[in-house]
């Protein structure tokens, strides 16, 4: 949406009063919520939780509850009701040092009936040291750089304009400009690849009470265009809902700039889950629509733009793929016997683990790490109670432990950290042994194969030595990042280098839901064009978000 | 805990060490404006100390860590989230550093520091 500039030019001229301000609260505020994911998602420091934007639009609604029903007119009247609100709701760390700056800010404009651009600047400056007071420690790159860059920015500017309104337009700014500055300045940052959490929710903070003066919309987020290779159209395949039954990829060249907030919201007229991404001159959009409108946004796009490529898929044709898949055949155990229960990520790794002889299959890995009630679950009603629990992800292996803790039968845990461990495991099972000797075989067996694993990067980081860009291919030996790569080909062949696979004998490729089975296949071919002392095996791993999973024996 | 028995031998770890790792993570989280180490004799909250171990108390009980914090918090911030951030990243931090399990922090507000009234 535009600036409304008449009503810029009507605001200018107006006093800025105890309402103005409240007025203004409530936009940071609304502003904040509607971005408050974003924030979670950034928060890395100090310690990383995700809940930096929840703490944040928890301590500025008390603020704001303080005031909401007030009808004070006195500026610094109603600062001190914000910064009292503000205090006494101050929610985890950023809370504290976000009231911390409305207790800066109330003591900058007292004893002012209205804001003018001096005492903005001055409240801006005392809200930097009471912020700045509250630590002995100052770590900087955090939301304290921001505010004391806003204070720096808005004094230097005090010279060349009066207008209140200018100023806080330096202080967005400013925020904007210090918060892509934090992973500069705190490394913890720069290794997650993001901009400090804290330091962003206080920049919405201040953009939110710009927009309200700009008369633009506080409520739809911030429209963004991700890149093509950030797209994560598995993820979509979760959120099917009823009646939206088909699923339409389009890939188009605009014709001319294309209008994204008209754009999105003539798709959001047509169906859900949409995606849209860009890249090199083109943009993918994504979509699920019902039935009988599956041919709309075709035509739709066709009408902006040239259309290079179509995708129609039916989602209730592949769900029922996945039902169906989903009917294992698995090892029946008699009372006394040894049972097997495994977690596994894919479709394909379930079929395998079911005719190495496992009891039971929990769903369940990297982004969907089963509970413990789920793990005790699936093997409360089995017929014996001697049962081992293959985690298969190091993340499970906690919730493996508690499902022991909890139940009466005998369990004991092998720290599977990955599905080729797990897979080296069960060939050592022999369900008739003693329970624990069983258990030490398998932990002994699954400590002779190595884990390689191939996936996509979601984001721009340096671990390990290692730099990787967002999108590139990584692959990861036993869990550490050992080779960022342009394709999945080159990613593969970096690790088997990196894993001396030519000292090795059987290496096994589990092929997840992106990557089609030729298309390993041809990677296979490869692999034993340079390793031809290796026996090379190809299996449908049907795991989400790693293209390769794959063991090396 | 804070002894781990691999095949060359046993790794200890002081909670002198633990308490060093505690004394960090508690200057840097926002509000505590110091430590603040007991005086057994009067309990009397002296003066403010840089010294690593003072002001923080660990303890090992079998399998678990203790550690206890005296802080002196900035007057006007709202002691009960500053004490709960306090508490968090310290065992964040020490958890980390040493991968063992922090049973408990106790943050003790020893005093508070007054720089404005308002």
């Amino acid at each position: 949406m535009a600036v409304d500039t008449a009503r810029v030019e009507k605001l200018r001229r107006m006093p800025i009063d105890g309402q103005s301000l409240k007025r203004l609260v409530d936009a940071g505020l609304t502003w904040l919520r509607t971005n408050q994911q974003i924030v979670n998602s950034l928060n890395v420091f100090p310690v990383p939780d995700g809940d930096t934007g929840t703490n944040m639009v928890l301590t500025l609604q008390a603020a704001w509850n303080e005031v909401k029903d007030s009808g004070v007119r006195n500026l610094s009247e109603m600062a001190a009701m914000v910064s009292k609100g503000a205090l006494m709701g101050a929610r985890g760390n950023s809370g504290v040092i976000t009231s911390q700056i409305l207790r800066g800010f109330s003591r900058g404009v007292h004893d002012k009936a209205t804001l003018d651009a001096a005492t903005l600047v001055k409240a801006f400056g005392e809200a930097r040291d009471t912020a700045y007071k509250g630590v002995v420690r100052p770590v900087e790159g955090t939301i304290l750089t921001v505010i004391k860059e806003v204070a720096i920015a808005t004094e230097a500017a005090l010279g060349s304009t009066q207008d209140a309104i200018e100023i806080l337009e330096i202080a967005v700014k400013a925020a904007d400009e210090a918060v892509k500055k934090t992973p500069e300045l705190l490394p913890v940052l720069k290794q997650a690849g993001v901009v400090d959490s804290g330091g962003k929710g206080l920049f919405f903070i201040l953009e939110g009470m710009l927009r309200h003066v700009y008369g633009e919309s506080l409520e739809t987020p911030t429209i963004s265009v991700q890149s093509l290779s950030a797209m994560n159209l598995q993820d979509a395949m979760d959120e099917v809902e009823e009646g939206q039954d088909f699923e339409v990829v389009v890939d188009f060249v605009p014709n001319g700039e294309l209008n994204l907030e008209s754009f999105y919201g003539r798709l959001e007229e047509m169906g859900t889950s949409i995606q849209v991404g860009e890249g090199e001159g083109m943009y993918r959009m994504h979509i699920h629509v019902p039935t009988e409108k599956r041919y709309e946004p075709i035509d739709y796009i066709m009408g902006i733009g040239t259309v290079t490529k179509v995708a129609i898929e039916n989602l209730l044709a592949q769900m029922d793929d996945i039902q169906k898949s989903a009917e294992l055949q698995f090892t029946t155990v008699e009372p006394g016997q040894i049972a097997v229960v495994v977690v596994s990520p894919g479709t394909g790794l379930s079929r395998i683990f079911a005719s190495l002889g496992v009891a039971a299959i929990v769903p369940g890995g990297q982004t969907m790490n089963p509970s413990t009630q789920d793990i005790l679950s699936s093997f409360e009603n089995l017929p014996t109670d001697k049962v081992i629990i293959l985690p298969n992800n190091k993340n499970i292996i906690l919730a493996a432990n508690q499902a022991k803790e909890v139940t009466v039968k005998q369990v004991a845990v092998v720290p599977t950290r990955t599905v080729p461990q797990g897979l080296a495991a069960m060939l050592s099972l022999s369900p008739d042994g003693d329970l624990n000797a069983v258990a030490e075989k398998m932990a002994k067996a699954m400590a002779n194969v190595k884990t390689g694993e191939v996936t996509v990067a979601t984001r721009t980081v340096e671990i390990d030595g290692v730099s990787v860009r967002d999108g590139q291919v990584i692959a990861l030996l036993d869990g550490k990042l050992v080779v960022s790569a342009e394709t999945v080909e080159q990613g593969v062949m970096g690790l088997l280098e990196k894993a001396d696979a030519a000292e090795h004998e059987l290496v096994t490729l589990f092929h997840g839901e992106g990557m089609s089975h030729a298309e390993a296949n041809r990677i296979k071919d490869v692999i034993s064009g340079k390793y031809s002392n290796l026996e090379i095996e190809v299996q449908e791993g049907g795991q989400p978000h790693y293209q390769f999973l794959i063991s090396i024996e | 805990m804070g002894e781990d028995n691999t095949i060359l031998g046993g790794i200890h770890i002081s909670p002198n060490a633990v308490a060093t790792i505690a004394y960090f993570a508690t200057l840097e989280s926002y509000g505590v404006v110091g430590l603040a180490p007991k005086n057994l004799t009067d309990g009397i909250v002296s003066t403010i100390t840089r010294e690593p171990s003072r002001g923080i108390t660990v303890r090992y009980k079998g399998d678990d860590i203790d550690i206890d914090i005296n802080v002196i918090v900035e007057y006007g911030t709202r002691i009960n989230s500053v004490a709960q951030s306090v508490a968090n990243t310290v065992r964040f931090h020490v958890e980390k550093a040493l991968g063992l399990h922090v049973n408990s922090v106790n943050v003790h507000v020893a005093g508070l520091r007054v720089s404005d009234t308002d």
